[in-house]
């Protein structure tokens, strides 16, 4: 006991139980609800335990996987454009030798937003009868409006957009730290070998920033998978599930059909998901800081 | 039941420019009582709070505290959130007739508390769709139905009557019927710039269009034991109207992301024909300042399906007290003072339909003698419809879900996606999972 009392695990303690009760208690809580019929607005089914039943009718259910891919692809595609358009800015900024710091702080006014503002203001930019985008093509001779947020292709587009322009920051900010990083002598030793521009980011800045690149690609792909807020103001999942998202699908489910239940078990299985993206940024990122480290 | 102290008197209500028919009134003296209530926000409801809540206060010695103000939407997860973490840590909440099945027992029965001499002042086939299992949970506050409005110039233009007659071969007048709406609608659509009506596209609100036109047609959704029945000819027939007129483009493109605020403000903008709306948006539309129309607003009843029923849809606002309140006797004053007779005259004014027959006559009276032909038509056509085309939709906890299962179905049929056999035969399979596991069969 007093070995106990002296060691580490007394100056840990405190960690542990608030880890215990803010993280894990929850997460046992609705990994169990997952197992019951548990309905918001009658408190008594999460005392029934129903098994696997929830998880079986998952896999049959169309709905969730269309979603789940959906999901899948709006997580690849937006996270590859923001790292594009990022690593772009980035790159500008980084030339830039006076006015850099009012630069940053402007890039970074997107991420400022709540997402909810971002959602109303970009539903509004696409609006098909007053929206800004119909009215600018109107311009341009583009009398038919165009139902950005109906069609199929361009909704998604639409809430891609609205997304990549709140978050390419977060891309631009990381890679930024990581070009100031970036020591000197390399890239001149090159020019002098007479490499190119291209030639010199490729072989030196690239795999310098790799490592940048895969911490941001983890925080974002968490974010995105997280997609919520965006998603619900602009169209609600619709219409005709042609936007839904795990999360617009789990957050119906849960607080509007109080089907908690059902709602825990979708975010289980989504949770894979997330555990996915992240075990394949942290193995590209050891690559990527492995190969720095032998070149 | 009430205790003594509770003041109950029958007194004549006197206020604004008319006197009301005697009214019950429930006061008492609450000095250190304080009521936490959550309120359904938004500029259309929050006047009514504005009012009463100061002059409840005054008249009891209580006090109100407001706990959340938002849409109902919100409001209604976050009940259902309270539910499930036991913590009804509040006394009166808003409700609505739509939505009140759901909350099993947490309000209490106000057939137990509030006086049979106040419940009398209230349209009794009102107070039947406030209960629940036998139990009447809420107090209502006002009532919905929609009515078609309709820009009165575009009947009056002697070319367009002249060319609607030649194509159609009927006389242009206000709708009667659902498949004139439609030839009209695509008659005086000229999109992009102008549509022949709109409707409302997503969630409760597409599902609950669809469920008035199906029972105009002469369907239902359920049978007697809740199996679903709407994958019939009437429920294709609504399905179908719905298509067309998307198909036919005399709807704006967006309408399937639209909800009552969008329609609403579609029809001020001056660029719809024709609009099915509720009574609340009268005042709005009528008001140069916010609306194009004004001034230029006719009004019919909703129009007659092929059943020869008129769509009806209809519910009521109301108040809950829950059962775990401890100022029952507060609360239930506080509930009468919220749907009173100055409450109700205070909502009317703003265009509101009452659920006291008294508030009909007076508000009828208020707008002849101030000469408001609108407003009076408004209400004239309104209590025709409350009174003989209204109808709820089923009161049963598991209405929201439903709706969350069908309109997506509904969204596919107009998008295309889907045949409407399809589309309602998927919607049907659906609504049979959530019934059977409601266990209605």
């Amino acid at each position: 006991m007093r070995k106990f009392l002296n060691g580490p695990w007394v100056l840990l303690m405190p960690t542990l139980i608030i880890l215990t009760c803010v993280v894990l208690l929850p997460l046992l809580l609705s990994l169990w609800t997952s197992f019951t019929p548990f309905k918001l607005t009658k408190p008594d089914t999460l005392y029934r335990f129903v098994g696997f039943r929830n998880y079986e009718r998952l896999i049959g259910d169309l709905d969730f996987w269309i979603a789940f891919g959906r999901t899948v692809l709006f997580l690849a595609i937006a996270l590859n454009l923001e790292l594009v358009f990022g690593l772009g800015i980035a790159l500008l900024i980084n030339k830039i030798t006076y006015g850099q710091r009012t630069l940053r702080t402007l890039m970074m006014f997107p991420m400022m937003f709540s997402p909810i503002l971002v959602g109303f203001q970009w539903k509004y930019i696409f609006n098909d009868n007053i929206g800004l985008m119909n009215n600018f093509l109107r311009e341009f001779g583009v009398i038919q409006p165009i139902p950005w947020l109906v069609d199929g292709i361009l909704a998604n587009v639409s809430i891609m957009a609205a997304e990549i322009w709140s978050s390419t920051s977060v891309f631009a900010i990381l890679l930024l730290a990581g070009l100031l990083g970036i020591p000197k002598d390399p890239i001149e030793a090159a020019k002098v070998d007479g490499c190119n521009s291209w030639q010199v980011f490729k072989n030196i800045t690239l795999p310098f920033l790799m490592p940048f690149v895969f911490i941001a690609m983890t925080i974002r792909s968490l974010d995105v998978a997280r997609a919520y807020d965006i998603v619900q103001m602009m169209t609600g999942g619709g219409p005709a599930k042609r936007t839904e998202l795990l999360w617009t699908l789990i957050s119906r489910t849960g607080y509007v059909d109080a089907k908690m239940g059902m709602a825990n078990a979708m975010s289980y299985i989504s949770i894979f998901l997330s555990i996915a993206f992240t075990f394949f940024f942290f193995y590209k990122l050891i690559e990527a800081r492995q190969r720095l480290s032998y070149e | 039941m009430l205790r003594l102290f509770l003041s109950l008197v029958l007194a004549v209500s006197f206020f604004g420019s008319f006197s009301a028919k005697a009214e019950t009134e429930l006061w008492g003296d609450f000095s250190g009582v304080t009521l936490r209530v959550k309120l359904i926000g938004g500029g259309q409801y929050e006047g009514l709070y504005n009012e009463v809540i100061p002059w409840w206060e005054e008249n009891t010695g209580g006090k109100i505290e407001i706990v959340t103000q938002k849409n109902h939407f919100e409001l209604d997860k976050e009940i259902k959130k309270d539910i499930a973490s036991g913590n009804l840590d509040f006394c009166v909440a808003s409700n609505h007739t739509s939505f009140a099945s759901q909350y099993g027992n947490i309000y209490t029965d106000l057939n137990n508390i509030m006086p049979a001499s106040v419940l009398a002042d209230y349209t009794p086939l009102i107070l039947e769709h406030s209960t629940v299992d036998g139990r009447l949970v809420q107090m209502p506050r006002h009532s919905d139905v929609s009515n078609l409005y309709y820009q009165k110039s575009l009947y009056e233009d002697a070319d367009n009557k002249a060319n609607f007659k030649a194509k159609y071969g009927y006389d242009l007048t206000p709708p009667e019927t659902w498949d004139q709406v439609k030839d009209q609608a695509i008659f005086f659509s000229n999109p992009p710039d102008f549509y022949g009506t709109q409707y409302v596209g997503k969630e409760e609100a597409i599902a609950g269009r669809f469920y008035e036109l199906v029972i105009a047609n002469g369907g239902a959704l359920f049978d007697e034991d809740y199996r679903p029945i709407f994958n019939s000819p009437a429920g294709v027939e609504a399905l179908q109207w719905f298509i067309d007129l998307y198909n036919a483009k005399a709807v704006p493109d967006g309408v399937l992301n639209y909800l009552w605020d969008d329609t609403g403000l579609g029809f001020a903008s001056g660029t719809i024909a024709m609009n099915l709306d509720w009574a609340g948006w009268a005042g709005f539309f009528n008001d140069p300042e916010n609306s194009k129309v004004a001034g230029d607003i006719g009004l019919v009843r909703a129009p007659m399906g092929s059943g020869g029923l008129r769509t009806g849809w209809s519910g009521s606002h109301s108040f809950s007290m829950t059962e775990s309140c401890p100022d029952k006797e507060a609360a239930a004053s506080f509930l009468w003072a919220l749907t009173s007779n100055k409450a109700q005259m205070i909502e009317a004014r703003g265009g509101l339909s009452p659920t006291r027959p008294a508030i009909w006559d007076a508000i009828i009276a208020e707008k002849k003698a101030e000469g408001d032909e609108f407003m009076l038509m408004v209400f004239e056509t309104f209590k025709m419809s409350l009174a003989e085309d209204a109808f709820t939709p089923p009161l049963i906890p598991e209405w929201i879900e439903f709706t969350n299962a069908l309109y997506p179905e509904l969204q596919a049929a107009i998008l295309g996606d889907k045949s409407p056999e399809d589309a309602l035969a998927t919607a049907s399979k659906k609504a049979t999972e959530i019934m059977e596991d409601a266990g209605y069969f």
